[in-house]
């Protein structure tokens, strides 16, 4: 393995590490994505409205609110002294951000396969008939998620207003992301092909990964 | 540009130019379909163009500060972001104007280009947040520069929306193989682009010295170490 791909490694452990004595993921947010799934029928008349339309847009909603919440947990935040230690150790700008992104991007599948049975039992949605494509655009979904919740961290490291300013940076530009993921799951309920909407999560993905290694070393220049 | 007398004849010309705009907007011949309402395309379309243009002005100014590290290009793209954000709600609230008794609607949900339009207006929100939110002014404009390089991939893709999906809008007016309207629209048309992209160019003018002075004005207050040294009290020591 190159040394490029054991420091990314090395990141991406320290965070699921971090990950496994914190627990904010699995034991803050996961409830808290599952407490949203199952309010969000209070705010309509579930007597009228019929759940199983709004089934797969508040997935996917709760999946982009929460996985953003997931990248951008205060557990993860690096403190000016760990990053310039990462840098004066030499560790290359692209594997910290390979590595917090894959790190990051496990935990927002953890969230979304979590709310999935949630959102069948509940809100009694039609049936998806090839369910193992799904696992693609998961996939796809919450990397693409990873990538640009750490880029806009990244950008917003260190500022008192992170919390609020980081979800600002990155919701307008998920929509790609949820377009593509909502109209994937869509056409695999309808029994109509995936091909444009996941050519649209490969092509933003690979996108937002251009732009993260691109923009890497002068991100940790300011961060340093 | 930073001479008073360049700056007033800059201004003077945004001012005449938009009010003759806006005099051949009120006085051209109306739409056959659209009737008076066309007169709204006017403000919209040379909102629209200038929305673009400041942003793509705001990248070139990000790469320009990225490359020279010369605090000018930093100014240069916070300015035609915050004239390319007044223009872009122009561009939608003229656009939202028109839909009403044209389509029917203030807002279509199926029409890419209003969409990604609000969706352009939103990232650049973000970067003037971004920019308040960050007081040192290197760490500023290195990362608002990287902000206003990845942003301006939206203007490509508002502009061919159009083509890309199906949409209520109408397609390019002005095409290689001709411009599909009467001439004393064009003509109007022209002039109120041409006077407002004027006006774009007094507002950078003006913004950028003005973002200038506060740059002096931060260097004038940042207190300096020696003023929070103050003399020993020695009384009654000796």
């Amino acid at each position: 393995m190159s040394r490029f791909w054991i420091q990314a490694w090395t990141i991406a452990r320290r965070d699921l590490l971090v990950e496994g004595r914190s627990r904010e993921t699995v034991a803050v947010v996961v409830p808290f994505a599952t407490a949203a799934v199952f309010v969000v029928p209070f705010a309509t008349d579930a007597l009228d409205v019929r759940l199983a339309t709004i089934a797969f847009p508040v997935y996917w909603l709760v999946g982009l609110l929460f996985g953003m919440q997931v990248a951008l947990r205060q557990t993860a935040v690096e403190s000016l002294a760990q990053r310039r230690q990462l840098a004066l150790l030499g560790t290359d700008p692209v594997a910290r951000f390979t590595g917090r992104v894959a790190s990051a991007a496990v935990l927002i599948l953890v969230v979304l396969v979590v709310t999935a049975p949630l959102i069948f039992l509940f809100y009694d949605p039609d049936p998806i008939a090839r369910p193992w494509p799904m696992t693609g655009v998961l996939v796809l979904f919450a990397a693409g998620m990873a990538m640009l919740s750490t880029l806009a961290g990244d950008i917003t490291t260190g500022l008192a207003t992170r919390t609020s300013l980081a979800p600002l940076l990155v919701v307008p530009v998920s929509v790609p992301l949820l377009l593509g993921a909502a109209q994937s799951l869509e056409s695999l309920v309808r029994g109509r092909t995936t091909l444009p909407w996941v050519l649209t999560l490969v092509v933003t993905d690979l996108a937002l990964a251009l732009t993260g290694v691109m923009t890497a070393r002068s991100l940790e220049e300011s961060n340093t | 540009m930073n001479r008073p007398l360049g700056r007033a004849v800059l201004g003077s010309l945004a001012l005449v130019g938009v009010a003759a705009g806006l005099w051949l907007a009120f006085t051209s011949s109306p739409d056959a379909f659209q009737q008076d309402y066309v007169r709204i395309m006017y403000v919209h379309v040379p909102g629209s163009w200038l929305a673009f243009l400041a942003f793509g002005v705001t990248a070139l100014g990000s790469l320009g500060w990225l490359v020279s590290k010369r605090m000018f290009f930093d100014r240069v793209a916070e300015a035609s972001a915050e004239v390319g954000v007044l223009f872009t709600a122009v561009s939608l609230f003229t656009g939202m104007l028109w839909g009403y008794p044209v389509w029917g609607t203030f807002w279509d949900w199926g029409d890419p280009r209003m969409a990604s339009t609000a969706l352009m207006f939103f990232v650049y929100l973000g970067y003037l947040a971004l920019r308040r939110a960050v007081s040192d002014p290197v760490a500023r404009a290195r990362r608002s520069a990287i902000l206003g390089i990845v942003a301006v991939v939206q203007v490509p893709l508002v502009y061919f929306s159009v083509t890309l999906w199906r949409s209520l809008h109408q397609g390019m007016t002005v095409r290689p193989d001709g411009i599909a309207m009467d001439g004393s629209m064009v003509a109007a048309l022209l002039v109120n682009i041409s006077a407002f992209t004027v006006l774009y160019a007094y507002l950078m003018v003006e913004r950028v010295r003005l973002a200038g002075l506060e740059s002096e004005t931060a260097v004038i207050e940042t207190e300096l170490a020696g003023r929070s040294v103050s003399k020993p009290n020695l009384e009654g020591l000796s």
